[in-house]
């Protein structure tokens, strides 16, 4: 079958501002998004620009928004998305660069302002660090983030205000404040009570519907944000 | 250059479902009863301290029904979606069924606000 693609375009050489441009693509409805794309850069216009790498839901490339929400384009497929034109546009709060790729530079320092690594400098056993399979449990739903920035640019508190440190970075500070091995959750904690912290935070849901991961944002924000006013992670 | 284009309509067309709509009414409501409770006390205090004519105008204004039906409207959703954020935010564990609470929350909203939409018909018809 036929079906059109209504792409935002901006090139930054010859355009002021963004601007809609459609394609006709033969598709099959077993398509991915990210096929489509694919077959327009290909064969019609190799100058539309966008991200992919893995184009299997893993590297967090190619996030954006289709159909007016942010999605994976090589999770999204044609037959999952209503009839008629499919709308694809780069996602918000972030510069645009060019069509659909985003400068993903914020993004990437509010990652890093949460210290989403393993901070444990006590001399470590002769084996291994041991921890429970409850223990890990705990903060197995937010070691499941890609970094693809669906949730961050879902965000209205991010949109109006790029200083909040956004969903993405409270799930990786989650992550590790909740790792039973982690000894730097206290510090994390204080730099999440900050005014760009966690209450940005307005409980809105845009994250967790547009997490391509199905991770329970919120959820975990909330977690924060309790264990802030509370001084306990239980 | 890299640069936003970023607008108020773009943010408003994003498709975040039925939570991002309870936060947006919830914002308007909030700043609607600053307006409509700092009107309601401005104009109380014109008519008793000048009589003045523009008071009772205010207040004519504010008890009118086309005016009651949308202060009550986001008086009592205001007030139902901040009590399910605070019940969310207390217990975060509450968050993985937000489907069921906001399902519950316009359980209650419905029938209390269709009761009050009942009563101003009623005022209505009676020429209270
Ligand atoms: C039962 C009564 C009320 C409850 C339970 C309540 C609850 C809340 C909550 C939980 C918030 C924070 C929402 C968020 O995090 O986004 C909020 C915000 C707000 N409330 Fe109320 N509220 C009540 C009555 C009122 C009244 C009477 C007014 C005004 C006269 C008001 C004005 C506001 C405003 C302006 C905001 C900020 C809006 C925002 O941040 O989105 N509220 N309310
Ligand atoms: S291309 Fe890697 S997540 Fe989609």
């Amino acid at each position: 079958m036929e079906i059109k693609v209504k792409i935002l375009r901006f090139n930054p050489e010859t355009d002021k501002r963004p601007h809609y441009q459609t394609f006709r693509v033969e598709a099959e409805p077993t398509d991915r998004v990210l096929d489509l794309l694919e077959k327009i850069k290909g064969y019609q216009d190799g100058s539309l620009a966008f991200r992919r790498s893995c184009a299997h839901g893993i590297c967090g490339s190619d996030a954006m928004r289709i159909n007016g929400m942010n999605r994976l384009a090589c999770k999204t497929l044609v037959k999952d998305l209503s009839k008629g034109t499919i709308t694809v546009e780069p996602l918000l709060g972030l510069s645009l660069i060019k069509d659909l790729i985003v400068d993903m530079d914020p993004f990437f320092e509010h990652y890093e302002s949460v210290m989403p690594y393993l901070v444990n400098d006590e001399p470590p056993p002769l084996k291994e660090r041991l921890q429970s399979p409850e223990e890990r449990e705990r903060f197995d739903d937010t070691t499941k983030c890609i970094l693809c920035a669906a949730c961050t640019t879902s965000c209205p508190s991010f949109w109006s205000n790029g200083r909040y440190v956004g969903p993405a970075a409270i799930v990786n500070a989650h992550r590790f404040i909740f790792d039973s091995r982690d000894r730097a959750g206290a510090e994390r904690l204080r730099i999440l009570s900050d005014q760009f912290g966690v209450y940005r935070c307005h409980t809105i849901f845009n994250c967790t519907l547009a997490c391509p991961r199905e991770i329970q944002i919120t959820k975990a924000i909330g977690e924060i944000k309790r264990a802030i006013a509370t001084g306990s992670l239980d | 250059m890299a640069a936003k284009f970023q607008t108020w309509w773009q943010g408003l067309r994003y498709r975040g479902g039925g939570t991002m709509v309870a936060w947006l009414l919830h914002r308007i409501g909030g700043l609607a009863m600053v307006i409509f409770v700092g009107m309601h006390v401005f104009a109380s205090f014109l008519t008793q301290q000048f009589g003045s004519g523009f008071g009772t105008t205010l207040n004519i204004i504010y008890q009118s029904p086309y005016f009651q039906a949308p202060l009550y409207f986001f008086v009592i959703f205001h007030a139902l979606n901040g009590f399910r954020i605070i019940l969310l935010d207390t217990f975060p564990k509450l968050l993985e069924y937000q489907r069921e609470v906001t399902w519950l929350q316009w359980m209650v909203f419905i029938p209390l606000y269709g009761l009050v939409v009942f009563f101003i018909i009623a005022g209505i018809v009676s020429g209270e």
